[in-house]
């Protein structure tokens, strides 16, 4: 056995140098490196893990979000829909109004140029009468030479619009 | 020159080995030092490499990491992981310090052994010989290597698994208590119930002992894996620098280029058998750990 520790060099001094040396390394490491480096990655898992919520939950947000701004652009389409046909609606029947309040006026103006004519007519029937029954007369006179007095003229002219029937 | 394999160059093989990693398998004492070892002293800078680095590393931790706040959470990451994976998360927080600790170092200092220099910088010997490393000249013996691996001694894989060894109880005992380590350990396993139960009584008290040996062992076997792996390491890159003169090649300028190429492949492969040793250490340790803080419901 003495043989065995001497071959290998195994001494009392030297082998507890390396304990020592080794429980240095473990003390130092354990509160300076893994103590913090694993407190650093767990936080980091923690991080992380929340990162990953947050981005389930903005995701979740999102959805909703997209949801509301279809619900409200649904309205919104309803609304203007409904808008559309009310002006549509609305639109017609001012159309009519004015479209009947046009015919009205037309057969207005129509009537009042019927009117218009009619009289225009009936003044130039008279007119016609008037001159036809004066030719009538010059011509008698001229024809019969005889002057005619106002009796006459009046039973010509009579005469005269009596046949003549424009 | 005479390039078969004789028994003299076999044999010269075998003398370098044995003299690798200082001339010794033991560490030597530094010149005027008492029993302040080579390896001791490289466990020292090892120490206040890794101390240095941790420090400078995690002085100032940010969320955003940088390049070596990034490296050690690496590590810490990677064998926190694993060690879980076999511990158990329960167990895991207790038993990860040590057992990065146990990681990192071993995994330094294997390292360390392959920056040039080491075994091969040192006090006595032929100075007149400079091609060949100073680790296999024929008076060796008188060589005195400044800078030997720390896990090429026997003293620190020891010392790594006693240590390994005594927060193993402490975990032990802490989880299953010192009777639910002797039930564990001699108790009948596997649910047996009535007769049979106690006729195989005497057949686990026997498993028991061997159980108890195995443990014993553990330290022997775990540090005797390290301390071989790494010094046999060191005596292949010896054996490799000092090729030329070992196959006889006389010429000076060959010996010096066949003792820088010769080695080469082997040091990737020493670099891999570094980080393997490291792990295995460590995985070991957690297996360990494992198999008897494990209740018996679990099985």
């Amino acid at each position: 056995m003495g043989g065995i520790l001497e071959t290998f060099g195994l001494k009392l001094g030297p082998f507890l140098s390396q304990v020592i040396i080794i429980l240095i390394v473990y003390a130092v490491l354990k509160k300076y490196a893994f103590g913090p480096v694993t407190k650093m990655l767990e936080a980091r898992r923690e991080r992380i893990a929340e990162g990953e919520e947050n981005l389930t939950k903005i995701k979740s947000d999102l959805e909703q979000a997209e949801q509301k701004v279809q619900a409200m652009l649904d309205e919104a389409n309803k609304d203007a829909e409904r808008l559309i046909s009310e002006a549509r609606e609305s639109a017609g029947a001012i159309g009519e109004k004015e479209k009947q309040k046009a015919i009205s006026e037309a057969q207005k103006i129509m009537q009042n140029a019927e009117e218009a004519a009619k009289l225009e007519h009936e003044r130039l029937l008279g007119e016609l009468k008037r001159d036809f029954g004066r030719l009538v007369i010059d011509t008698t006179s001229k024809v019969t030479g005889k002057v005619l007095d106002d009796k006459d003229q009046k039973r010509i002219n009579e005469e005269t619009a009596g046949q003549v029937a424009l | 020159m005479d390039f078969n394999l004789s028994a003299d160059l076999l044999s010269n093989f075998q003398t370098g080995a044995i003299l690798a990693a200082g001339g010794h398998i033991a560490p030597e004492p530094l010149p005027g030092l008492g029993w302040f070892t080579n390896s001791l002293f490289v466990a020292v800078f090892v120490m206040l490499l890794v101390l240095w680095f941790t420090r400078m590393a995690t002085k100032k931790m940010a969320t955003v990491p940088g390049k070596k706040q990034n490296l050690v959470e690496f590590v810490v990451e990677f064998v926190y992981g694993q060690v879980e994976g076999i511990v158990g998360k329960h167990v895991a927080p207790r038993v990860f310090p040590l057992l990065a600790t146990i990681f990192i170092f071993v995994l330094v200092s294997n390292w360390f052994g392959l920056i040039p220099g080491v075994g091969t910088i040192g006090f006595g010997g032929d100075k007149a010989d400079m091609a060949a490393p100073l680790l296999i000249k024929k008076d060796a013996a008188e060589f005195t290597g400044l800078l030997r691996p720390a896990t090429a001694d026997l003293n620190f894989t020891l010392a790594l698994a006693l240590v390994f060894m005594v927060v193993w109880a402490w975990v032990t005992v802490r989880e299953i208590g010192v009777w639910g380590f002797l039930v564990h350990t001699f108790g009948p396993k596997g649910g047996l119930q009535g007769v049979i139960k106690y006729l195989l009584i005497p057949i686990f008290l026997f498993v028991g002992v061997i159980e108890i040996i195995s443990i014993a062992f553990r330290p022997v076997s775990l540090s005797f894996r390290l301390f071989g792996n790494v010094f046999a390491g060191e005596s292949l890159l010896a054996a490799m620098s000092g090729i030329g003169k070992t196959l006889g090649i006389e010429a000076g300028w060959l010996q010096f280029i066949l003792s820088v190429v010769a080695p080469l492949p082997f040091y990737f492969l020493e670099i891999l058998v570094g980080l393997l040793q490291a792990i295995v250490f460590t995985l070991l340790c957690a297996v360990y750990v494992q198999l008897s803080t494990t209740h018996e419901e679990e099985h």
